[in-house]
């Protein structure tokens, strides 16, 4: 993975807490276009909030978040949202489907958000749900739907608006193995396929060893790092 | 055991929780007493409106044993003499009492208007008689010896006969008095029949620490002074008995009352004292049951409110509950907390709602007393007192249905298995209704129809109360909110299509399109509030039509002549004869319809008797028949000695229809007369019966009239014969047809003041509750709103979704309420209305006036909603770490 002099993202020396308890303490990083980032620690670390600052669902206490060179922290609250709409792509390890919506509509919603044609994102949301094998499932409902099929829609929808930064929080960490060696699959062509850089947050050597490097994270600060050759799960 | 764990679970739990979000707890509480509020402030205010309609002789002469009154209109003063003398020497104080009305003069300027001015009751006795009663002569009371010179600086006992004599004299209550800045000497006008009168003041009415206060409406004066001013010399209203204190005192008044029966021989009716308010709480025994019946509207509404806040609690606690459920707490434990929660939450709500109410009951006994003065008596009832005994039923009532309401979350409580810790299941999934839904929702309806056939539930007095039209009301309202839980999926497919253009508008549809059962129960809160609120506009639309053309066919002559004191229904105020006469004797005159009522009661209850003359309602009047008369001899007063035409709420009320014979008492004995038509008649409901006042001038040996209808010639200029005669008579309210119609419409429409009030509390309670739901399942919801976040929602555009969604929801509640609106609408017209007045109304649907409260629910709602949604947006994500 080659670096550029303006990196996709960056943050440094960000700080964050819940009151009185201090969940990070200063974490610095930086990730290029189309890398893929593995945050490992124990529960407790930090990685989940690092993921949600990242993300800009929430706000640090102090440091800077960089974004393709610009501080998400100077944006407001509609910058940031049309931050999430056109350059973000998140997956949650609850899948955190929106139950009401079908799995189609559930992936034509962010593309619905970027003010796409209606001809246009049906045809979208038939190609991507036949990407992640549900398009036989297009009109179900999440509830109706088994783990690994509602990952696959959460998945097909993270991508649907071809972001350019994929969060994913523990996305295998509620199936089985097999679906989950499926899902870091998936996720993993799809970042070779589109360029989109992917922080995975993840308990999971499994998980880890799809990314190109994995940021070790202990009691709110970086303990360490390691870069990898990849590897198909 | 079980009290240290149900301990356990209120303190480090349910009172936790409340502590934690004491707005929420604050809303709900709040929400339950304003429906409790209005329940206690009407019940109070109808009990002020009956209980000052009291025996006003009790205030001075302390309870009497019994009375004596006409059958009919008044007694001749000679039956005095006739009991003097048949008693002799017996131990028993007789007590001749007339009552009249009396009104405040209007401004010069201002115009005649009804019901718009202080009112009074003046009270006649014998002054020297009350004096001289054993209870009066153990206290220090004293009418004409009032010498305290601090408060009677004119009053002492040198002025009294000069006082006593004055035939203008007249006491008054200590609070009237001081309210008014009135002494002794001062000036009091008032308008007594056509006349004003300055009365003088002579005193205070003395006052009995052990007897309740005057009230501040009551006047006294000495008999023969008030039989002179109100041209009823030789009359008394009743003679009250009063029996020196002693052990055996019920015994003796039981043989005095046979004795008393004997001699009247029908002449004179025996009653207790309780007669005459036990007759007023009868007279307006279904308008206060109508009037309680509507302020239930709200607690109901409220009960769907608090049935979604637990709800919506159970949704919030059930990972807690799910803990205690793993700990090992029992199901039984659970719905005990809960119910215990519901419990308490009632008792805060009442008890909060029994301070409002008071507070409200002040301003809705000045309402009631409009209506209640208007229709049926003068009441002079400006405050309302804590009754204990509503307080503790409201209470209860509060309490009850709270718990009642509860029982289903509690259930929901229970039902929560340990596994939803583990398994983080979801919140708010949408559900299905249950299946009984459909019949069981028919089957209300089924019986509803079956119900509403049933007659009406018979009074004694002659009161009747659609009972089973009310529960037909409330059966039909269970069904419309259960079959409206069933419209949303179809509302959110036929909208479908606007989710391709807007994302708020896709998500809010997708809730509808899959409701959870809070959506459902927000809908049933609003059907019922809008189904009430718009049938009841339905029922007040079509009688303010029907009033009009009533008033427009009815109302046609040129000039209506009534006292200026006449402001309420029950007024005495009358036009002496030689008035009336000079007014019907103007040459101007083409026609005139000379009207007397009096009250009399009949088997079955009391009604009016008016004379009048048919002749001239058949000439000048557009009478709307509901039994045409077929008997000519009607219209001629030679010859319609025996017949007499009769109200349509009468002849509901009694039964009794053309043909049918009827005996009216009389003073000069009972008289046969045969029913010759019915007619349509709004004024009142207790019927009226006509007969042709040359009679009943004879019958009851009265030729003063209650009011004179005259047909002017043509070419007269109504206006300026109106100034004239008022000018003649400034006692007298002169009114112009306009004039008169546009008053008549006005007190028609004062009636329903209450009402509009108590629907708008209704609606109000029920947006409220449409409210705390969106916020019940925003809260739910809050990982969702997560990922709408993630996924680039702006805020306004996560409120925005909130605000359709709650339009949406409002809009299916409104459909299906204005749905049902009309079947309650025909259902209050034709049954609710008719067996309760007797009153056949044309239907019209107010179509502004919904269209106006559509658009009510929908801002609201709209508002609310964007309120929620703008909460909602800002809940915190649920973050693990």
């Amino acid at each position: 993975m080659s670096t550029s002099p303006i990196p996709l993202l960056e943050a440094l020396e960000v700080r964050k807490s819940y009151g009185e308890r201090v969940i990070l303490a200063g974490v610095s990083l930086r990730i290029e276009a189309g890398e893929r980032v593995a945050l490992t620690g124990p529960s407790g670390s930090g990685k989940t909030t690092l993921l949600n600052l990242l993300g800009g669902v929430d706000r640090a206490d102090s440091g800077r978040i960089l974004f393709e060179g610009r501080e998400t922290g100077s944006l407001g609250p509609d910058g940031l949202s049309a931050l999430r709409r056109t350059a973000f792509g998140t997956v949650f390890q609850f899948f955190h489907l929106l139950p009401t919506l079908s799995a189609a509509e559930n992936v034509e919603l962010p593309l619905q958000l970027n003010g796409m044609a209606t001809v246009d994102r049906a045809r979208r949301v038939r190609e991507l749900l036949e990407r992640v094998g549900v398009s036989h499932r297009a009109e179900a409902l999440p509830g109706e739907m088994s783990g690994g099929e509602m990952q696959r829609v959460a998945i097909a929808r993270a991508v649907a608006h071809r972001p350019r930064l994929l969060l994913a929080d523990e996305p295998t960490g509620n199936l089985d193995s097999r679906n989950g060696a499926v899902i870091l699959e998936l996720l993993r062509e799809i970042s070779d396929e589109t360029r989109t850089a992917l922080v995975l947050v993840t308990h999971s050597t499994e998980a880890a060893a799809i990314c190109h490097r994995e940021i070790r994270l202990r009691d709110g600060r970086v303990c360490g790092e390691s870069s990898r050759p990849e590897k198909t799960p | 055991m079980i009290v240290g764990l149900q301990r356990l679970l209120w303190s480090r739990f349910t009172w936790r929780h409340a502590r934690l979000a004491p707005v929420s707890s604050l809303l709900l509480v709040t929400i339950l007493a304003l429906g409790v509020a209005v329940y206690f402030s009407i019940r109070l205010a109808n009990r002020a409106a009956v209980s000052s309609f009291q025996n006003f002789t009790e205030i001075l002469t302390a309870e009497s044993d019994g009375q004596i009154s006409a059958p009919a209109g008044s007694l001749p003063e000679r039956t005095l003499g006739e009991l003097r003398t048949a008693f002799g020497t017996a131990p028993v104080h007789l007590v001749p009492v007339l009552e009249s009305t009396a009104a405040r003069p209007g401004k010069p300027d201002a115009g005649e208007s009804i019901g718009q001015r202080e009112t009074f009751q003046i009270l006649g006795v014998d002054l020297i008689a009350v004096q001289n009663l054993p209870t009066a002569r153990d206290t220090d009371r004293s009418w004409f010896a009032q010498t305290d010179p601090g408060t009677h600086p004119t009053a002492s006992t040198e002025g009294f006969w000069e006082r006593f004599r004055d035939p203008r004299a007249v006491f008054l209550p200590q609070a009237l008095a001081t309210r008014n800045g009135l002494v002794p000497g001062s000036m009091l006008p008032l308008v007594i029949n056509e006349s004003v009168v300055d009365l003088h003041v002579a005193g205070i009415i003395p006052a009995d620490p052990s007897r309740p206060a005057p009230p501040d409406a009551l006047l006294v004066m000495d008999l023969p002074a008030l039989q002179v001013l109100t041209g009823r010399t030789g009359r008394v209203d009743r003679i009250e008995f009063v029996l020196p204190e002693g052990p055996d005192r019920a015994a003796r008044w039981a043989v005095l009352r046979a004795e008393l029966v004997r001699l009247g021989d029908g002449r004179w009716n025996v009653g207790s004292p309780s007669d005459r308010r036990d007759s007023a709480a009868l007279m307006t025994q279904a308008f206060r049951l109508n009037l309680t019946v509507l302020s239930l509207l709200a607690l109901l509404v409220g009960l769907y409110l608090v049935v979604q806040a637990l709800d919506g609690a159970v949704i919030r606690r059930r990972e807690e509950i799910a803990v205690l459920r793993a700990l090992g707490v029992g199901t039984d434990a659970i719905r005990r907390a809960w119910l215990a929660e519901a419990a308490v939450l009632g008792l805060a709500g009442g008890a909060v709602g029994l301070l409002l109410g008071w507070a409200g009951a002040q301003a809705a006994v000045r309402v009631v007393g409009q209506t209640v003065n208007a229709l049926y008596y003068a009441t002079s009832a400006r405050a309302a007192a804590l009754e204990p005994g509503e307080a503790l039923v409201a209470l209860g009532i509060a309490v009850l249905s709270s718990v009642l309401a509860g029982w289903w979350p509690a259930r929901l409580a229970a039902s929560t298995p340990p596994a939803q810790l583990l398994g983080r299941g979801r919140a708010g999934t949408p559900t299905a209704p249950a299946r009984w839904t459909i019949p069981v929702s028919i089957g209300l309806l089924l019986a509803g129809l079956l119900l509403c056939l049933a007659p009406p539930l018979r009074l004694e007095g002659g009161g009747r109360i659609s009972l089973a039209a009310y529960v037909t009301a409330l059966f039909w309202l269970l069904a419309a909110g259960l079959l409206a839980g069933q419209l949303p999926p179809v509302a959110a497919t036929l909208l479908r299509p606007l989710g391709h253009f807007s994302v708020p508008f896709r998500i809010a549809l997708s809730h509808l399109r899959r409701p959870t059962g809070r959506h459902r129960l927000a809908i049933a809160g609003l059907v019922c509030a809008v189904a009430m609120t718009a049938g009841m506009a339905i029922l007040v639309g079509s009688f303010d039509t029907t009033m009009r053309g009533w008033i427009e066919r009815t109302f046609m002559a040129d000039l209506y002549v009534t006292s200026d004191g006449a402001q309420s229904a029950s007024s005495q105020n009358r036009i002496r004869a030689e008035v009336w006469h000079s007014l019907v004797g103007d040459p101007e005159v083409l026609a005139a319809n000379v009207v007397q009522v009096v009250d009399i009661r009949l088997p079955g209850g009391g009604t009016l008797l008016v004379g009048g003359n048919p002749a001239f309602m058949r000439d000048h009047a557009r009478i709307a028949w509901r039994e045409e008369p077929q008997d000519a001899r009607l219209w001629d007063p030679e010859s319609n000695e025996g017949l007499a035409i009769a109200s349509e709420s009468f002849s509901e009320r009694f039964q009794l229809h053309r043909g049918d014979p009827v005996t009216i008492p009389t003073p000069t004995g009972p008289r046969e007369v045969r029913l010759a038509g019915i007619f349509s008649d709004y004024g009142n409901e207790r019927g009226s019966l006509v007969v042709q006042r040359e009679h009943f001038e004879r019958w009851f040996e009265d030729a003063q009239a209650t009011s004179v209808i005259v047909k002017l010639r043509d070419g007269t200029r109504a206006d300026a014969l109106r100034a004239g005669w008022r000018r003649e008579h400034p006692g007298l309210a002169v009114f112009t047809n306009p004039h008169l119609r546009a008053e008549a419409l006005r007190i028609f429409r004062q009636t329903f003041a209450i009402t509009h009030a108590l629907e708008l509390i209704g609606i109000g309670v029920s947006v409220a509750g449409l409210g705390l739901s969106l916020a019940s399942l925003l809260w739910e919801r809050r990982s969702d709103l997560t990922v709408l976040r993630a996924l680039g929602l702006r805020r306004g555009e996560l409120a925005l979704a909130a605000a359709l969604e709650g339009v949406l929801t409002a809009a299916v509640g409104l459909f299906a309420g204005l749905a049902t609106s009309l079947a309650l609408g025909w259902l209050l017209i034709h049954r609710v209305n008719f067996q309760t007045f007797g009153w056949t109304l044309e239907s019209e649907v107010p179509a502004l006036w919904l269209a106006a409260l559509s658009a009510l629910v929908l801002s609201l709602a709209a508002a609310t909603g964007w309120v929620v949604g703008r909460w909602g947006s800002t809940l915190p994500a649920e973050t693990e770490e």
